[in-house]
């Protein structure tokens, strides 16, 4: 497969800077060569409409079918169209972004806890890999 | 005047004083782009004086109200004509941004005037400003984005967390690679003396350096 | 320099003390009174200093939150603060079964608090209190010729009310500790900071 994540209209992006950063949002519109019009849809990621520079986002391999300069309204139904919620959840990354969020708010009791799993875990792999060399 | 920050449309109406000769002399109206209320009246007069024997002195303004974009829910092509004085003389000139508000596009142009041509806001005065359908538009950076299907990559990328970042050789672990021999250089903290320096054979690290 | 004259103006006019009284009794009679003493009487000085009131306890200190001793000679270990005692410091207790920290008595400042908490209502330290901790005078003063021979240093001597409030206290909490899988390990481990471990970014 070729390149595909490219600036156009319905491409779904991640912020990752400023009071948006960690949701995602759509592109409506392209202002020109710095910055993007985007809107969450707010109902759903809680972005409202806003214009946004190309440094603050990261584009991922998500599309909408919109129209430019599309309503909230039909942005919304077009993400229920397209279950777009969903399919970014279900990426690596939001799994990894949810995953890391969870690390960092972990408890000391929890740390420690992760730790004696890693362990038993490294344990049961050295245990399993000294077998195969048997 | 200066540009600070988001710049503003005002409609500021004024007038003569009136005087016993004449209890109502004619009012003037006029738009303009300033970044707050004071500013717009002075500029206000400013242009006055320029058209008509009025000055603030002898003057009263009447109403100061701010414009308000109706529609900022969508990106327009705004043309703005404008005349600036360089360093060298007067200048006509005509220019397109794309934004959401008149206001947002005439910000863009005091900033790139201010970039391109080293023009302070005071020296620029802006003659007329319209809202353009993609057809219209003459310069081809804003024609360009203002099509129906516009697609591009975003080629150079710099991942927002790395940005800013010391470059590789700076940070603490060097690694070499050679091909008969993998020594690993640890440098123990920023100080790099070299008694903090240790080297070792491969055999000393048999796990993932990363 | 002003205050200087203040102190001079009040030993010429002397208002202090028995003079006063002198003063008082001469008005009432018109005669000067019979007694005057000889010496002055040396008055306490008029402190300014003010009492330190106990420091707040922090919120995040109750009965039963697990802590995190960061200094003293059991930093880095894991331990249960019971309650907060009239001075302010914390009562805190390994348990000394599980790794050694005996009934104590910490600043906060040194200590953060984590969010694990244990049922410690079952346990009754009502008996202590900072007297409990205070230092017994010892009962013969160090004399000349121990002061020269004897240079090791005494062992230190645990009261064995001491004792039996530890191990009373500690019955209580290992059974709560031990309801809890995993808790009894963490207790007994260590607290301390490894690679790409940020402090100010954790949550405890």
């Amino acid at each position: 497969m070729g390149f595909s994540r490219y600036v156009e209209v319905g491409r779904v992006v991640f912020i990752n800077h400023g009071p948006d950063a960690g949701k995602i949002a759509t592109v409506i519109d392209i202002v020109d060569q710095n910055k993007c019009l985007v809107d969450g849809p707010e109902e759903i990621t809680g972005v409202s409409r806003q214009v946004v520079s190309y440094r603050k986002i990261a584009l991922t391999d998500l599309t909408v079918k919109i129209q430019r300069n599309a309503r909230a309204k039909t942005l919304k139904a077009a993400w229920k169209e397209g279950d777009t919620l969903a399919k970014w959840e279900g990426s690596s990354w939001a799994k990894k972004l949810e995953a890391k969020k969870k690390r960092s708010n972990l408890s000391d009791f929890d740390r420690f806890k992760v730790m004696v799993a890693k362990k038993q875990k490294s344990r049961i792999i050295a245990q399993k890999i000294k077998e195969l060399k048997a | 005047m200066t540009a600070a920050g988001e710049m503003r449309q005002y409609q500021v109406v004024g007038r003569k004083a009136a005087t016993e000769e004449n209890t109502n002399p004619e009012a003037y109206r006029m738009v303009i782009f300033a970044p707050n209320p004071v500013a717009a009246k002075s500029k206000f007069w400013y242009f006055m004086r320029q058209f008509r024997k009025m000055k603030k002195t002898t003057g009263e303004i009447l109403d100061c109200v701010e414009l308000v974009e109706k529609n900022s829910r969508i990106v327009k092509n705004y043309g703005i004509w404008l005349r600036y004085d360089s360093r060298s003389g007067t200048h006509n000139m005509y220019r397109e941004y794309r934004d959401l508000k008149l206001t947002g596009a005439v910000s863009q142009l005091y900033n790139e005037m201010a970039g391109r041509h080293r023009t302070r806001p005071r020296s620029i005065q802006i003659i007329r400003t319209a809202t353009l359908g993609a057809s219209e538009l003459k310069r081809p950076n804003g024609a360009q984005f203002a099509q129906r299907r516009v697609k591009f990559p975003l080629p150079h990328r710099v991942d927002s967390a790395k940005r800013g970042q010391k470059a590789l050789s700076d940070l603490t672990n060097v690694y070499l690679f050679t091909d008969t021999f993998f020594y690993a250089i640890e440098v123990v903290g920023r100080k790099t003396e070299h008694s903090d320096i240790r080297l070792s054979s491969s055999n000393d690290i048999q796990t993932n350096p990363y | 320099m002003p205050k200087f004259v203040l102190v001079m103006l009040t030993r010429v006019l002397g208002t202090a003390g028995p003079k006063k009284a002198a003063k008082a009794a001469a008005a009432t009679t018109g005669k000067s009174a019979r007694y005057y003493p000889a010496d002055d009487v040396s008055r306490p000085k008029h402190s300014r200093a003010k009492k330190h009131n106990p420091p707040k306890i922090r919120p995040s200190f109750t009965p039963g939150t697990v802590c995190i001793l960061l200094a003293g000679r059991f930093r880095g270990k894991r331990v249960v603060c019971l309650k907060a005692l009239e001075s302010g410091l914390l009562l805190v207790t390994g348990p000394y079964k599980i790794n050694g920290v005996p009934l104590r008595r910490v600043n906060q400042a040194y200590v953060i608090g984590t969010s694990t908490k244990i049922d410690v209502s079952g346990v009754d330290v009502s008996n202590i209190d900072d007297a409990y901790f205070a230092r017994t005078a010892s009962a013969s003063s160090e004399g000349e010729e121990e002061f020269f021979a004897n240079d090791a240093a005494k062992p230190a001597v645990v009261s064995d009310t001491r004792k039996a409030d530890q191990k009373k206290v500690d019955a209580s909490i290992l059974k709560v500790v031990e309801s809890t899988p995993l808790m009894k390990n963490y207790l007994g481990s260590k607290f301390s900071l490894t690679k790409y471990d940020r402090p100010h970014s954790m949550i405890f």
